[in-house]
């Protein structure tokens, strides 16, 4: 759309008003994830967390807890290597490595080419370990149903009221790392509480992913 | 921390749209950027004059404007700024979707875009039938 032109010698300046969305792209994109993997009867779950925070211990339980009940896909986010793969494909579900290089998140475009390499008529529940990084996956929604942060106790009492708009964007909250709370001196529920204060209608599950408590937690708040 | 990868489509978009319009030169380009995203200003300052360098953008302005962020509550209707709570153990302000009315959680409305508002181009005048200047 052409909005004025102003005679200026032989040039004229025009104002072009495209009115475009840059991050509405990766949006667009994620709804028709959602679209397809919802064609297909496909429960999906982004997990996100900094670097450490316990998203693959935390995966490889989930993974543990529910490969009886649900036909399971992994996709594994990782800037160079295969090692959290490795883990994951140990518990027999199918796993498929993102490289993602330099990104410091995934974006919808390539879980929509990972979704390529799976059959989705062979599976039930999706499972997403993002970029270890607590600020930029939080701004690329993936097109899962279920978004999770996870926080360890390791990282401090500050997490949650320093990242605030990370936690608006999550479905559930995992504290994880429970065992150490007493020797960090946290109060896991203290972390809970900020975060249901930053969003009212977030979820909880206070775990220890070495040994598996509070898993029953997270698959309840996840609804699986 | 994306905001190379950002402004990399900011600057692809208003490449294609200048040729649309056969223009010879971008003179501005008018950015709002929602206070909900993670996009630093900065950065993207620093990654636009990188990527227009050789480009019909070189030395145009970028102009951002920033977006308050918007939440809207579905309980009760109401429509308002992202209100601010006060953090009961450490005393800091920090941002919550609490309906501020009702109690309830609200979403987000805006707060969230990145969006090119508008594009100042320079093109060459298209010649009218009794132009003596140029034909
Ligand atoms: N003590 C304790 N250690 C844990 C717990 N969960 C994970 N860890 C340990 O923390 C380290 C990091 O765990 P990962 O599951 O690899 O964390 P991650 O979030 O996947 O890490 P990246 O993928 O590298 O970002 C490992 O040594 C885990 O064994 C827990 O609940 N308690
Ligand atoms: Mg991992
Ligand atoms: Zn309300």
């Amino acid at each position: 759309m052409t909005d004025k032109e102003i005679v200026k010698g032989e040039e004229v300046t025009l104002e072009i008003k495209p009115g475009m969305n840059i991050l509405e792209v990766n949006k667009q994109l994620a709804q028709k994830n959602k679209e397809l993997l919802q064609k297909h009867n496909v429960k999906a779950i982004d997990i996100m967390g900094s670097i450490g925070a316990g998203k693959t211990s935390l995966i490889e339980q989930l993974v543990q807890a529910l490969k009886q009940k649900y036909r399971i896909a992994v996709f594994k986010g990782d800037l160079t290597t295969t090692i959290d793969a490795e883990r994951i494909g140990r518990h027999g579900v199918k796993v498929v490595t993102i490289n993602t290089g330099l990104e410091c998140h995934l974006d919808a475009n390539v879980v929509a080419r990972a979704v390529e390499r799976i059959s989705l008529q062979d599976i039930d529940l999706l499972i997403i370990e993002n970029v270890g990084n607590l600020i930029c996956p939080a701004e690329f929604p993936l097109g899962t149903e279920k978004r999770v942060v996870v926080v360890s106790v390791t990282e401090g009492p500050y997490m949650v009221l320093k990242h605030p708009f990370t936690f608006m964007t999550a479905d559930v909250m995992v504290v994880n790392k429970k065992d150490l709370a007493e020797i960090m001196k946290i109060d896991t529920n203290q972390l809970a509480k900020q975060a249901k204060d930053i969003k009212p209608d977030m979820k909880f599950a206070i775990t220890n992913a070495l040994t598996g408590e509070g898993i029953e937690d997270l698959i309840k708040a996840l609804e699986l | 921390m994306h905001e190379l990868a950002m402004a990399t489509q900011l600057v692809e978009n208003v490449l294609e749209e200048a040729k649309r319009y056969e223009a010879k030169k971008v003179a501005e380009v008018h950015l709002t950027i929602g206070k909900l995203t993670f996009l630093g200003i900065e950065q993207m300052r620093f990654s636009y004059d990188i990527l227009t360098k050789d480009t019909i953008m070189k030395d145009s302005k970028l102009i951002i404007t920033e977006q308050d962020g918007v939440i809207e509550c579905q309980s009760c209707g109401y429509k308002g700024k992202v209100p601010i709570e006060d953090d009961p153990a450490y005393h800091v302000p920090v941002p919550t979707l609490r309906c501020p009315k009702c109690g309830e959680a609200a979403r987000i409305v805006e707060g969230k875009e990145c969006t090119i508002t508008s594009i100042r181009v320079l093109k060459q005048q298209e010649c009218k039938d009794d132009c003596k200047r140029c034909c």
